[in-house]
């Protein structure tokens, strides 16, 4: 019984760090249909800019909470800035060019980044110990087992979760977005800043790596340079089941693919290694079946 | 060219209708097409002509409603298969592939009379040599119909012509396919006067030449539509509110209240 | 014929030949050359020819030879390639690289069919070339089996997995293409690592080719001349890949080539035109994990050795990458570029380490500056269909 706890704990973990990176992957495509690959290693440059921060803070001897908060927020504002500065001054430029330049593109700042990390941070190739800022130890409930950072982190991510979806559709600079999501040209007649727009919503996005980058390392407590491919991969898959644009659909898809992670780990654990292959078997499945995703993928070509 | 028999019309919409979510852009259509004659479809803007074209030319399906060519029930085919049966059309957004050649973008009008198998594509090179330059031939003919520079201009990239010419090159891929019937969605958009009169004839005198063959057009000029057509037919809303001979719809007070709203 | 056509044709004929020393020259030179130093310069002399060939316009010329005199082109394609092998035929090394940059460049030819004539999306070139790896390496056993079998049953598995991801690469949208490949790729590769049976991360061990009643493995004696055993699969090689060159010129230039390229450019207006977009993306796609596959058997028997290492996404990024670095639709830049990317890091010991950030930023810097590549798609002219 604890164990099925154990492992739902882990798979609303999963779910909610990959639901945060699909997250990323649907606004960026919702707002200029494009799928930045590069976003699995910005998440984890983030990770390694709270890493960074969490050594200077102990450095300069913070509390403990103090210094959890340094964590998270240099990890987002790593994340930030290095996604908008992709969108300004590789994806904006690269709007009108085909589709899969723009794809290898992403694909190849992604590597650059994660080469970056591995050649240039002191002992980049080696996982990176994450410092411990959670209370370790839980509590026990009728024979389960909850960790305290678990459930702190899963509250976290599902917050900022609800900040970001709360942020598109509920103020001003969301409907902004959302109207540049929807028709460029239009938005821009209408007034609005498209360039200004576009990368607020590239940082936004790439915000949403940032925290799980910090997610990941406070929960895993290591980091390493590679952590990011895999991350981008399932997002994207996460991101399309739900159909991309749409960003209930990429949460939702975040914890399906997490979920179908667990059910193989769970109930067929001599195929634990396989759990990955699995998942993106039935995910690969789905997009078959279903190509505009789960929920409705936006866009249609005018004839 | 396999004569056609002359008793089944070419094509018929019969109670046809498109939905879009909740807007009705085609109302229970019936709409009839001749043999040989030129019919125009009129209407103001967002009446359903454009729709109408691509449910016949199976881009769109159809809520309801059928459409017959040549007899053959096409509702629910897909666009190739309609191909296959003898439709051609231009579209009202020019959709030529720019960066291939001229040759190029006609021989993709010609695919139904063309030979597409591995075999004699990759290794009967000879047969497939011959084919081409009797294609070339025949393509440098058509165009010349239109535009004799054209003609020279075979092997140049599509991107390099003029827009009248885009126009003339879209229409010749219609047509260089023989078939039976053709759909032209606003041919002469943005063109001036003179050369929307230079083109109606073009495409008069290339009519003849494959044997009258049936013709619908959309047209915003009344002028055109008074010269080439033997029939129109008006839409509003996506509904058909009038039919006849141009003279007989010009008068008609529905169509001008479509056109010019009530008074 | 006039004076000046005359001039023309000689002109074209002269421009080839230049090119092919050229490449040669410069191929045999990166090959040779130990000193980190004089390659430097060597690479940087190249480099300011290469940029100054197009401009005196011999590069062009050299094209229109290849279109209109393709055998005369093949057959100084022919001797400057038999040349290098024999100036070459005693570094081991060198032969095993110009196998290599031939694989992988037949390999990008079938991309260069999928995306470049297609306009599909697959990331998973490596994962295919795996395929027809360990279809090698599984059937290694089989002792009854021809080694020219087994090559092409590595292209025929190769290319009946590949239908297995058809559905969603039929799909208008391209990333559904991109995904499901993506996908695929990263599938294979974890498969391969916590599967035993394959081998796992170990990877499993190949013999080598014995074709027509000749090993492979033994250095082959011509006249008084002895070339390193790798000449064996550098011959072989160069056959296929001649072979696959002319099915993708053939596939170009034809009535099927303008098909894919229509279906590439506008779906809607290729199907509205007849054309059943599903069978010609099936085509591009088949054809192109056929190339791979075989390939990939080849490649796996040369090297003796296969493991899940070198078919990872980065491996299928790589080869999506030259085809976009040649040119993409270009068959001639493609083994220009696969030359470049495969040489350049062996050889220039000093970028080891970074030659991956290298590549990434200098396919970035190709993607702002230079979208079209080194050698542009020209466009096709149906005036020579041999």
């Amino acid at each position: 019984m604890s164990s099925i706890a154990q492992y739902l704990l882990n798979g609303l973990m999963q779910g909610t760090i990959y639901g945060l990176v699909a997250i990323g992957f649907t606004i960026f495509f919702g707002v200029m249909n494009v799928i930045k690959f590069s976003h699995g290693d910005v998440l984890t440059f983030g990770a390694f800019g709270g890493l960074v921060a969490a050594w200077v803070a102990t450095a300069l001897g913070f509390p403990i909470w103090l210094e959890l908060v340094f964590v998270i927020v240099a990890a987002v504002m790593a994340s930030a800035v290095i996604g908008a500065v992709i969108a300004q001054g590789l994806v904006l430029p690269l709007k009108d060019a085909p589709p899969l330049n723009m794809l290898l593109m992403t694909m190849m700042v992604g590597t650059a980044i994660r080469e970056c990390i591995r050649l240039f941070f002191p002992n980049g190739t080696n996982p990176q110990k994450f410092p411990e800022l959670l209370p370790s130890g839980g509590f026990d409930l009728s024979g389960i087992y909850f960790r305290y950072d678990g459930l702190i982190l899963i509250a976290a991510g599902i917050a900022f979760i609800f900040l970001v979806q709360w942020i598109i559709n509920r103020t001003r600079l969301g409907l902004a977005i959302r109207a540049v999501a929807e028709d460029g040209e239009t938005a821009r007649t209408m007034g609005i800043n498209f360039t200004l727009t576009v990368v607020i919503a590239f940082a936004i996005g790439s915000m949403t790596a940032g925290v799980a980058g910090a997610l990941y390392g406070l929960y895993y407590s290591e980091i390493n340079y590679g952590m990011g491919l895999i991350l981008a991969i399932i997002g994207f898959s996460a991101a399309i089941v739900g159909g991309l644009g749409n960003i209930w659909g990429a949460i939702i898809g975040g914890y399906l693919f997490a979920g179908l992670q667990t059910a193989v780990v769970a109930f067929l654990p001599a195929l634990s290694d396989y759990k990955n292959v699995i998942a993106l078997i039935v995910v690969v499945a789905l997009i078959a079946w279903r190509p505009t995703g789960l929920l409705a993928e936006r866009g249609s070509e005018r004839v | 060219m396999v004569a056609q028999s002359n008793d089944v019309i070419p094509l018929v919409a019969s109670g046809l209708s498109v939905k879009f979510g909740g807007l009705l852009a085609l109302n229970e259509l019936n709409i009839e097409v001749r043999r040989g004659e030129v019919l125009g479809l009129i209407g103001p803007n967002g009446s359903g002509k454009t729709t109408f074209f691509n449910v016949i030319s199976g881009i769109y399906a159809a809520s309801a409603g059928k459409v017959l060519l040549d007899g053959q029930d096409i509702t629910t085919l897909k666009p190739y298969q309609i191909a296959a049966h003898g439709l051609a059309r231009t579209f009202q957004r020019s959709r030529l592939c720019l960066s291939l050649s001229v040759f190029d973008n006609l021989m993709l009008g010609a695919v139904r009379r063309l030979n597409s198998g591995l075999w004699y594509n990759l290794l009967r090179r000879d047969r497939l040599a011959v084919d081409v330059r009797s294609a070339a031939e025949e393509a440098r003919d058509l165009l010349a119909v239109f535009n004799p520079d054209l003609a020279g201009k075979l092997w140049e990239p599509a991107i390099s012509l003029g827009m009248i010419d885009r126009r003339r090159l879209e229409i010749c891929r219609a047509l260089i396919g023989r078939p039976k019937i053709v759909l032209l969605d606003e041919p002469s958009a943005g063109m001036t006067h003179d050369e929307t009169n230079q083109l109606m004839n073009e495409i008069l005198e290339v009519r003849q030449n494959l044997g009258n063959l049936t013709i619908v057009i959309v047209e915003h000029e009344m002028g055109l539509i008074e010269r080439a057509t033997d029939r129109c037919v008006v839409l509003n809303y996506g509904k058909k509110i009038c039919e006849g001979k141009y003279a007989d719809i010009a008068a008609d007070p529905l169509v001008r209240e479509a056109y010019l709203g009530k008074s | 014929m006039t004076m000046i056509s005359m001039k023309g044709t000689a002109g074209q004929i002269i421009s080839s030949i230049l090119v092919t020393v050229f490449l040669a020259g410069s191929l045999i030179a990166i090959l040779e050359i130990e000193d980190q130093r004089e390659l430097g310069i060597c690479v940087a002399v190249i480099a300011v020819l290469s940029f100054i060939m197009p401009r005196l316009g011999i590069l062009r010329s050299a094209e229109q030879a290849g279109a209109h005199h393709p055998w005369a082109v093949r057959s100084i394609i022919l001797i400057g390639f038999f040349s290098v092998l024999l100036i070459l035929r005693d570094n081991n090394f060198a032969l095993l690289m110009i196998a290599t940059i031939l694989i992988y460049a037949t390999v990008c030819l079938g991309i260069t069919i999928q995306t470049g004539y297609a306009g599909l999306f697959n990331f998973a070139g490596a994962a295919f070339l795996g395929t027809g790896g360990y279809t090698a390496a599984m059937l290694g056993n089989v002792t009854w089996l021809p080694d020219a079998v087994t090559i092409i049953l590595g292209g025929i598995i190769a290319a009946a997995l590949g239908t297995l991801l058809i559905l969603p690469v039929l799909r208008t949208r391209g990333h559904y293409a991109a995904l499901t490949t993506l996908a695929f790729g990263v599938l294979f590769n974890g498969f391969l690592e916590a599967n035993e049976l394959l081998g796992g991360p170990q990877g499993l061990k190949v013999p080598g080719i014995q074709m027509f009643g000749w090993d492979f493995s033994n250095d082959l004696a011509i006249g008084s001349y002895t070339f390193s055993f790798y000449a064996n699969y550098v011959l072989l090689i160069g056959a296929i890949f001649a072979v696959f060159m002319m099915f993708t010129r053939f596939v170009e230039r034809s009535w099927i080539g303008i098909w894919l390229d229509a279906v590439r450019l506008d779906e809607i207006a290729a199907s509205v035109f007849g054309l059943k977009v599903s069978v010609w993306k099936s085509f591009a796609f088949i054809a192109g994990n056929f190339l791979a596959g075989v390939m990939g058997a080849v490649y796996a028997k040369m090297t003796a050795f296969i493991a899940p290492a070198n078919f990872t996404f980065g491996d299928s990024l790589l080869l999506v990458a030259i085809v976009l670095l040649g040119g993409i639709g270009n068959r001639w830049g493609v083994l220009i570029a696969t030359m470049i990317v495969i040489l350049l890091p062996e050889k220039l010991q000093f970028i080891q380490e970074y030659r991956l950030l290298l590549f990434s930023c200098v396919i970035i810097m190709l993607l702002m500056v230079r979208p079209a590549g080194l050698l542009a798609r020209r466009v096709r002219v149906f005036e020579e269909l041999r």
